[in-house]
């Protein structure tokens, strides 16, 4: 298993998320290896993996970018990130990349059958987001709403 | 108002999804059709329970859930009712995942994201059959 190849397959969902389900254009950077842990832009959504891959899938952003995503998503307005729809919000959108990703992979490496658990969410300031002993990829995104960034760790299942 | 039947009847959906804003969505695309959201649940379990006492024309199911996932959900209503009308509405939608909501008599995916005429189809169609 290839993090940097398996990222790949969420950068594709969430460019067709974001311009089907948000009417937003993205630009993606590259994949780059993040190591142990990354430091949160202030909302991070984190869906767990099971089954034939184990591990976690985090969408980082902002919590301004959290509020606009909510706004477009749902067609409300919202002012703050303590208003529940933002976060859920925030978490199914992080649930439907990653279920798109999953199909995905699940399709191209037959018998993996990952499955999702149900989002997390985690809002504040300065929050450090640790995966120990895992190595993650990481792929920012670029939008008109600010940066959102996908972090994948995966490992095989034992 | 493509919800309504010849005889002005509401076609009847319960909504089965973890996610309030989804159920939200859905409800803002199915009501100004004219279909009546009968009953809502965020889980397999309640959805089994829901279903008993409001017997719905059409149940729209998410896959992932805590609790009681939407497939094992499927199963139990499929079981007490064969006939029952059921869309898998997930994000979640590989080979494995449809050939086991085949298995349960059950054809129809509609997958997240969703665009309010998709889901308004996918009704339609599995009512017509």
């Amino acid at each position: 298993m290839e993090l940097s190849t398996t990222i790949a397959s969420f950068v594709r969902a969430s460019n067709n998320i974001f311009r089907d389900m948000l009417d937003l254009n993205i630009h993606k950077g590259q994949a780059e290896a993040e190591g142990d842990s990354f430091i949160s832009q202030g909302f991070t959504v984190m869906v767990g993996l099971t089954g034939g891959w184990e591990g976690w899938f985090f969408l980082d952003m902002s919590q301004e970018t959290a509020i606009k995503m909510a706004s477009l998503m749902v067609g409300e307005d919202y002012h703050s990130i303590e208003e529940e729809e933002v976060l859920l919000a925030g978490a199914e959108i992080a649930n439907i990349i990653s279920g798109n990703a999953i199909t995905d992979i699940n399709n191209i490496h037959s018998g993996l059958n990952i499955r999702l658990t149900p989002p997390s969410i985690f809002a504040g300031d300065n929050m450090s987001m640790f995966n120990v002993k895992l190595n993650a990829c990481s792929v920012l995104l670029q939008s008109d709403i600010g940066n959102v960034k996908l972090n994948v760790v995966m490992k095989e299942a034992k | 108002m493509k919800g309504l039947r010849t005889d002005g009847t509401a076609i009847r959906v319960m909504a089965v999804d973890d996610s309030p804003i989804t159920r939200k969505m859905i409800k803002k695309a199915l009501e100004p059709e004219g279909f009546e959201i009968i009953g809502e649940a965020g889980n397999g379990r309640d959805a089994v329970e829901l279903y008993n006492k409001v017997k719905p024309d059409v149940i729209t199911m998410d896959v992932t859930m805590p609790i009681m996932d939407g497939l094992q959900a499927a199963q139990v209503i499929k079981k007490q009712n064969p006939a029952q009308k059921i869309v898998m509405l997930s994000a979640m939608s590989d080979n494995d995942i449809v050939a086991e909501a085949r298995g349960w008599g059950i054809v129809h995916f509609c997958a997240k994201p969703f665009k309010p005429e998709e889901i308004v189809e996918k009704i339609l169609r599995v009512i017509s059959e």
